[in-house]
């Protein structure tokens, strides 16, 4: 039944709107508001999946027990309605280009070096210092045991902005689109960080 | 239930007991703001369980209403038994007594398990401020995200929180004589203009295991407190930034508002007061004092 809303829901998602999302620069070229329109759809996918999703009741389990299922169950949902989602879906080829570019630009900048360090250093999950297997796929859960890369202040601040939930995370040199509510691998740009 | 409170009897005499090792100095004042600040303890082993019995025990003379926590909340995996094994458990007389814990994310931390964790009191965001008294004001941000919305929102609060005392808190130092990570430029590029800007009074992080004070930047009063569970034994290096370090021991932080004083003690594992001070908060001149 649960799934069955989620498919319902997938068909009627309405035109974006666009609160919350939009370029920190080249917010006229078309690449990044193709971007910025298929990051919104998949936005208001999650909030539909969310809504539809088993409240947290912290009654009735305990309380990170509770968090652990909603999430589970926002997860699957968005899996099953984006059973064909493939890599390249929202960081298309054309948008893939000025990303890499932009991060380029900022790691060849003065404090590039930090911002490097920060992005490949511990805490990237392919750090010899905080190993974890992160496993690059679709739709993939991000193993919880598994650090967050930090994201320069410098970088973030260059790239289109994102709606409260999803992020710009870093796996190695990869760049990765992750929906931190749902704790899932949303696409990836391989080889972001050149 | 019988058993239980049995047992949280115990616990709360065994910290009394152990209350008497740790010589405990902050002024100590009546109706002033008073709280602990514990940094990288979510190991789940041993020395955080050790810190936390010191903890509860500083509790007994030194009544703080709440802890901060600097990151690193838990390490390793986040399954509901972890909150348990890493948290709840070592805190567990703390807790029981109404003692409130305000979490901060640090990189190993997972943001949608714990934000939305109540007795991290985050309230479901990444970034928040709370104002315990009239006065004074925290501000807790994530610095493994610090985008324009988050940015945005920092330059607003403290616009709005006027005259009252600031203190800022999050995971990585962006003032640190560390060897294994130091200074983190690209934060400090970021986050210190506005701090100065607003007149920000205490910053305090961990990410480093390891104690340092920081001798006062640009007037603002730097902290990092990453022992409390975690340790990263001899990583202090020789800079010109080190006011005091430790870096033999875990160690945890009591510290205390009062009027234009905060007093501050930081205890060992040991229940040894390896620093202490008071920082004076006179207009935008910040003057410390310290007697160790």
């Amino acid at each position: 039944m649960f799934f069955q809303c989620v498919m319902l829901a997938v068909m009627f998602i309405g035109a974006p709107h666009l609160t919350g999302v939009g370029p920190a620069k080249g917010d006229t070229d078309p690449a990044i508001k193709d971007f910025n329109d298929r990051v919104q759809r998949y936005w208001d996918l999650h909030k539909k999946v969310e809504d539809a999703a088993p409240p947290i009741d912290k009654k009735k389990e305990p309380d990170p027990a509770a968090i652990v299922a909603h999430e589970r169950a926002t997860a699957d949902g968005i899996r099953a309605a984006r059973m064909n989602a493939a890599e390249g879906d929202i960081f298309t080829p054309a948008v893939q280009k000025i990303l890499v570019a932009t991060i380029k630009q900022e790691l060849s900048s003065g404090r590039g070096a930090t911002a490097r360090a920060m992005i490949l250093g511990e805490g990237n999950p392919k750090n010899p210092e905080s190993p974890a297997r992160v496993d690059l796929v679709v739709n993939a859960k991000y193993p919880p045991n598994a650090p967050l890369s930090t994201v320069p202040p410098s970088v973030l601040l260059s790239l289109p902005k994102l709606p409260q939930g999803l992020e710009y995370r870093f796996v190695g040199r990869h760049l990765i689109l992750y929906d931190s509510k749902a704790n899932l691998i949303v696409d990836i740009l391989r080889n972001a960080v050149r | 239930m019988r058993k239980t409170n049995a047992i949280a009897v115990i616990t709360i005499l065994a910290a009394a007991m152990f209350s008497y090792a740790q010589n405990i100095q902050l002024p100590m004042k009546k109706d002033s703001v008073k709280f602990a600040v514990i940094g990288d303890n979510g190991t789940g082993d041993k020395p955080e369980y050790q810190i936390a019995d010191k903890l509860t025990a500083a509790h007994q003379k030194f009544p703080f209403d709440f802890v901060v926590m600097m990151g690193d909340n838990l390490y390793g995996g986040e399954a509901p038994k972890d909150f348990g094994q890493k948290f709840e458990k070592p805190y567990k007389a703390l807790l029981d007594i109404g003692v409130k814990f305000h979490a901060t994310l640090g990189n190993h931390d997972d943001p949608s398990r714990q934000i939305s964790y109540e007795k991290f009191n985050m309230g479901g965001k990444h970034y928040y401020s709370f104002k315990p008294k009239d006065g004074v004001r925290f501000f807790s941000l994530d610095s493994n995200y610090m985008d324009k919305k988050q940015l945005d929102w920092l330059e607003n609060e403290l616009k709005a929180s006027g005259s009252e005392w600031k203190l800022v808190y999050f995971h990585h130092p962006i003032y640190s004589s560390g060897e294994k990570h130091g200074s983190n430029l690209e934060l400090r590029t970021t986050l210190e203009p506005l701090f100065v800007k607003y007149g920000v009074d205490v910053v305090l992080t961990g990410h480093e295991h390891f104690y340092e004070r920081i001798k006062p930047q640009n007037g603002i009063n730097y902290f990092i407190v990453g022992s409390s569970g975690q340790l990263r034994e001899g990583n202090i290096g020789k800079t010109e930034l080190t006011a005091k370090g430790f870096d033999r021991d875990n160690a945890f932080m009591l510290a205390e508002i009062s009027g234009d004083d905060m007093f501050f003690q930081v205890i060992s594992r040991k229940g040894e007061t390896v620093d202490s001070g008071n920082i004076k908060r006179a207009e935008k001149i910040k003057k410390i004092t310290t007697s160790r």
